[in-house]
């Protein structure tokens, strides 16, 4: 059985309809159309009354989820795009978020996000906007890029008290595939090694994980082994395993999809410079997209975002400084 | 609780009109002495942050909060105070949560009418007008999914929040899934310093209602037995399953937007008219016309309420406020996920 | 006539590859363009492939219930030139792959940026270079005890020059690999010392003095002092006729002593002691020996009281000794000044009123200076009059 990173989503949803009656799906053509990317195929028929079909309104959406959620269920908002969100953006930011802390009842409410960009999509289906997400206080922020990691933390999230928003790479939906599902999973919170180094540290998350394992064995060929951290989750950001790997190699290279100005990687290194400022042999360098909405054309948006080639380049940059 | 007047509740019986009418009239009085006292706490420098009143709305909200039950959902917006009383609000939370008291439902984390017990059915507000209506259509339909029949949703909006997304989204929402939601929409005449001709092009807001498939009743929102019989009605047909309800009540705010606010910009026409009657005298000189309370019960009354709040005012003043470095300044309720970043 | 491609198209987002389904039509068939040649199916629907333009199938190259990736050629047609042309697919495709070239200091999409300095590490440009010591290096020789000058000889691979720790690294493991004896404590706090005195311009001067006067006046004088606390204490008496040469510069005054108290130097084990001899101008030179000779003791048993050194504001140094007839030492890094003294020997000296040279003994006497503070003809003029003041011993 080999299955992709959509698959491993559609079955997480399943076995949380399964295990959770408090758990529902609610978004745009979720229902017997089995969403947009087919994420819920087949889900509204086999747990009727479970998976049910929203009008265009994500600020209803959300807040619809936030009152199910106060009165004890467990809501997954499935988003078309994360593009969209934004039009929730003030239900997510202001209303699930702020819950617990102003009224000490938790928000169990998962929102899914197809996230990031392919070629062709243009700027508003390609966005990543983990940052401002993470921004607010109160909201957990996930970016898996395996298909295991899609699978078991969205099971995680959905079993969490507290508001998630769900970061799945459109990209990696159908390109990424796996042998099985995993039984057991890291937590929530801790960050993976991908791949093991001794030169150089490259911390970055979802499909940029793919780029820079492909820029690394392109560098293992050179001489230079790298290491790669992928982070699964961006808030809250696993610091201790970022600092031991820069601590093993001394150089940081922070690679994001998003945007530079105060993105995940401005995060990283901000806290690395200021708590690990002896591990460093080199600044801490990072690689975002360009400060621009995501282009359309094919040709643009291949130099738009980093590329296992650009990855390459910046880490050699940094291997020979 | 006090003495003078039992507590009467429409399933109660079936209540008198009279009965209704006492208790409404009670809850209006409380709302109208206890937003005063914030007023004059205000002035005297003893609230912090904003201090929003309901002086004129009293009867519309006193008829929504007395018509529901416990075990309905409430979300009551700004100038709501009589109806969070009549639904079960007691005096104590509105005082600490103005004082900024740290036994108050909100532990100063929010302040003045953003107030509210979720598993008690009363939602505190956010700031953004309309976006309660979603959440309370969030309580409805998981009740349904959970086969919880029975129980109703209410919603209070001003006709400035009508403008918003948030509320077209979620009256949608309401009217596609079919919930027992009962919107009530006062339309006091000005959102802040916005004169409605300014706010919405159609003629009346309840023209509204048909866009969304939702029945629509207009009522004086300045006559106390009208609201009582509209709005307990809506609130009834709501949980027969009539599906969602709107009631838009005509009437003047008799206050600033805030106390902060002068409002010299409400016409003056418009105070004279019969639009700018106080709802709370026309409901006392009805209750005196029927014969349904004596001048002296009402003077007792309102001396028992006056006491009553001070006595609660008095109570929280000596209460501790937030201490900064007591706060465990978590927003995630799992421990082990918060960050914490402030301590590096 | 041109062949044209017929590609799976991307019929989807994140849509990777389709299934063949259905052949609409076969090899020989003409097609127009824009008209459905082949069927396949997503994860998602069913579509049809159209043709890119008008001609014939010249080829179909895919299988019936096969799945091929976006971007696979599915087929060749056949166009006419016109055709070709007509929709622009004469023109030789750009390849998109290529906009992977990546700009140097381009990598966060900055157009124009001020370019580093040092390749590929953007540092200010006063830390560049060799003396560059990143974080990481700094810590990491911090946890072996190591300064800057350590790192003098050690070749760096990094930008411009500098030492990695990669470098340092090397250089640590290549040390290990060679006989190593432990330094005294005392030997890594002259080390020190002398790294910090040598950051200041030192300069030397010198001139024989003749010893006869002070070899006849020993024979007599009791107790008998020795040809370096002789010279101490000339020292002392010039100095207290003139501080300026043993002033500190701070800036831009001249800081002068307050006490003429002059330390001398004394080998001990591994390194050297300086004892000093206190307020040496207001003591007579008989008066001297005693104390001096104790602190000798003292000094070569390592059992100098504290206030027995340090807070000196010039030292004497009896490098003769050694055998040695000229030196340059360093001054304390506290200090302007060391006065050295060579060996004794005898020398031809010519006598002007005799005609000829005549042996006498005389040593050389050496002044090293801190050359910010005074400059060769105040230090020559020094060494003069300790030069005249030691050849009347009896005076001192």
């Amino acid at each position: 059985m080999s299955l992709t990173y959509l698959e491993a989503i559609r079955e997480a949803q399943a076995q949380a309809l399964r295990e959770d009656p408090r758990v529902f799906i609610y978004g745009q053509d979720v229902g017997a159309f089995g969403g947009a990317f087919k994420a819920t195929k087949n889900l509204a028929q086999e747990f009727p009354g479970r998976v049910l079909d929203s009008p265009i309104s994500e600020d209803a959406m959300v807040g619809m989820a936030v009152g199910a959620a106060i009165e004890g269920m467990r809501p997954i908002i499935e988003m078309q795009f994360a593009d969209f969100s934004t039009v929730g953006f003030n239900q997510i930011v202001n209303q699930a978020a702020t819950l617990f802390w102003r009224t000490k009842i938790p928000c169990p409410i998962t929102v899914r996000l197809p996230f990031g960009g392919t070629s062709g999509s243009g700027p508003f289906h390609s966005q990543c906007i983990e940052a401002i997400y993470a921004h607010y206080p109160g909201l957990i922020v996930l970016t898996p890029a395996t298909v295991e990691d899609a699978y078991a933390m969205l099971l995680e999230a959905v079993a969490l008290d507290d508001p998630v928003i769900f970061c799945e790479h459109k990209f990696l939906y159908y390109h990424l595939k796996a042998e099985k599902l995993p039984a057991e999973a890291l937590p929530i919170g801790r960050a993976r090694i991908a791949r093991e180094g001794r030169d150089l540290t490259i911390v970055t998350y979802s499909a940029m994980v793919h780029e820079a394992l492909e820029a690394s064995k392109e560098l293992s060929t050179e001489g230079w082994e790298i290491e790669v951290v992928d982070l699964r989750s961006v808030k809250p950001l696993d610091t201790d395993t970022i600092m031991a790997s820069v601590a093993r190699t001394g150089k940081l290279l922070c690679v994001g999809e998003a945007w530079p100005w105060g993105g995940v990687t401005a995060e990283i290194i901000s806290r690395v410079t200021s708590e690990g400022f002896g591990l460093l042999d080199a600044p801490p360098q990072r690689l975002n997209a360009k400060d621009t909405p995501v282009p359309y054309h094919p040709n643009l948006w291949a130099a738009h975002r980093p590329t296992a080639r650009s990855v390459a380049a910046a880490a050699r940059d940094l291997l020979r400084s | 609780m006090l003495q003078t007047v039992p507590e009467i509740r429409p399933q109660n019986s079936p209540a008198s009109a009279q009965d209704l009418h006492v208790s409404a009239y009670r809850y209006m009085l409380l709302a109208r002495l206890l937003d005063e006292k914030f007023a004059a706490l205000y002035r005297a420098g003893k609230i912090h942050g904003g201090v929003f009143l309901g002086r004129g709305q009293e009867a519309l909200s006193a008829s929504i909060g007395i018509s529901l039950r416990k075990g309905d959902v409430f979300a009551p917006l700004i100038r709501d105070a009589a109806g969070r009383l009549a639904f079960g609000e007691t005096v104590l939370d509105a005082v600490r949560t103005y004082l900024g008291s740290s036994l108050g439902p909100m532990r100063g984390r929010d302040g003045n009418v953003h107030r509210g017990r979720p598993h008690e059915g009363y939602l505190p507000m956010v700031s953004h007008l309309g976006a309660m209506i979603s959440v309370v259509n969030g309580v409805l339909f998981a009740r349904r999914l959970q086969k919880i029949n029975g129980t109703v949703g209410a919603a209070c909006i001003g006709d400035g929040a009508t403008s918003t997304g948030a509320f077209h989204e979620a009256l949608n929402q309401a009217g596609v899934e079919r919930l027992p939601l009962v919107l009530v929409i006062a339309d006091n005449q000005y959102a802040y310093s916005t004169h409605t001709s300014s706010q919405f092009a159609c003629e009346s807001l309840a023209d509204k209602a048909a866009g969304y498939g939702v029945e629509v009743q207009t009522v004086d929102g300045t006559d106390l037995a009208a609201c009582l019989k509209t709005v307990g009605e809506a609130v009834s047909r709501a949980r027969r399953g009539g599906g969602p309800q709107m009631v838009t009540a005509n009437l003047l705010r008799l206050c600033g937007h805030g106390e902060h606010d002068p409002s010299d910009y409400i016409d003056p026409k418009l105070k004279d008219s019969p639009l700018g009657r106080d709802c709370l005298k026309v409901a006392e000189d009805f209750l005196l016309q029927q014969k349904w309370m004596a001048p002296s019960r009402i003077a007792i009354l309102r001396n028992e309420i006056i006491h009553e709040i001070e006595e609660a005012v008095a109570r929280v003043q000596r209460e501790p406020a937030p201490d900064p470095f007591a706060e465990e300044w978590q927003a995630i309720s799992t421990e082990r996920l918060n960050e914490g970043a402030e301590e590096r | 006539m041109p062949q044209i491609p017929i590609i799976m198209p991307q019929l989807g987002e994140s849509i990777a590859e389709a299934n063949i389904v259905a052949f609409l039509v076969k090899a020989g068939d003409t097609v127009a363009a824009d008209q459905n040649l082949i069927e396949v199916e997503t994860n998602k629907a069913t579509m049809a492939v159209t043709s890119p333009c008008g001609g014939k199938i010249e080829k179909l190259a895919a299988q019936l219930n096969e799945s091929y990736a976006v971007g696979t050629v599915l087929g060749y047609i056949e166009a006419s030139q016109e055709e070709a042309a007509r929709l622009g697919l004469d023109a030789p495709q750009a390849k998109v792959s290529d906009t992977d070239r990546v700009s140097k200091g381009d990598s966060n999409g900055s157009g124009t940026r001020v370019q580093p300095t040092v390749r590929g590490l953007p540092v200010p440009a006063n830390a560049a270079g060799a003396s560059y010591l990143s974080p990481r290096l700094k810590a990491r020789m911090t946890d072996l005890g190591l300064s800057a000058a350590d790192l003098s000889g050690v070749a760096g691979s990094g930008a411009a020059g500098r030492v990695t720790v990669e470098d340092f690294e090397k250089f640590i493991s290549h040390l290990e690999k060679h006989k190593m004896t432990a330094a005294s404590s005392m030997r890594v706090s002259v080390a020190d010392a002398m790294r910090r005195s040598w950051t200041r311009p030192i300069a030397n001067v010198g001139m024989p003095v003749c010893l006869d006067p002070l070899f006849a006046y020993r024979k007599v004088a009791r107790p008998k002092p020795g040809p370096a606390l002789c010279a101490l204490r000339a020292l002392a008496v010039a100095l207290a006729e003139n501080t300026k040469p043993a002033g500190r510069l701070v800036g831009t005054k001249i800081v002068h002593p307050s006490s003429i108290d002059i330390g001398f130097a004394v080998e001990a084990e591994d390194g050297v002691l300086v004892p000093v001899i206190r307020d040496a101008d207001k003591k007579l030179l008989k008066d001297l020996v005693e104390p001096y000779n104790e602190l000798v003791e003292l000094a070569r048993q390592r059992k100098l009281p504290v206030n027995a050194t340090g807070a000196s504001i010039a030292t004497v140094t009896n490098f003769g000794t050694f055998g040695l007839e000229w030196a340059t030492p360093i001054p304390l890094p506290e200090q302007t000044l060391v006065l050295g003294m060579g060996a004794a020997r005898h020398k031809p000296h010519w006598d002007s009123v005799k005609g000829q040279f005549v042996p006498i003994m005389e040593a050389n006497l050496t002044l090293s200076f801190d050359h910010r503070v005074l400059d060769g003809g105040a230090a020559g003029r020094l060494l003069q009059r300790v030069s005249e003041l030691m050849k009347q011993p009896e005076k001192l």
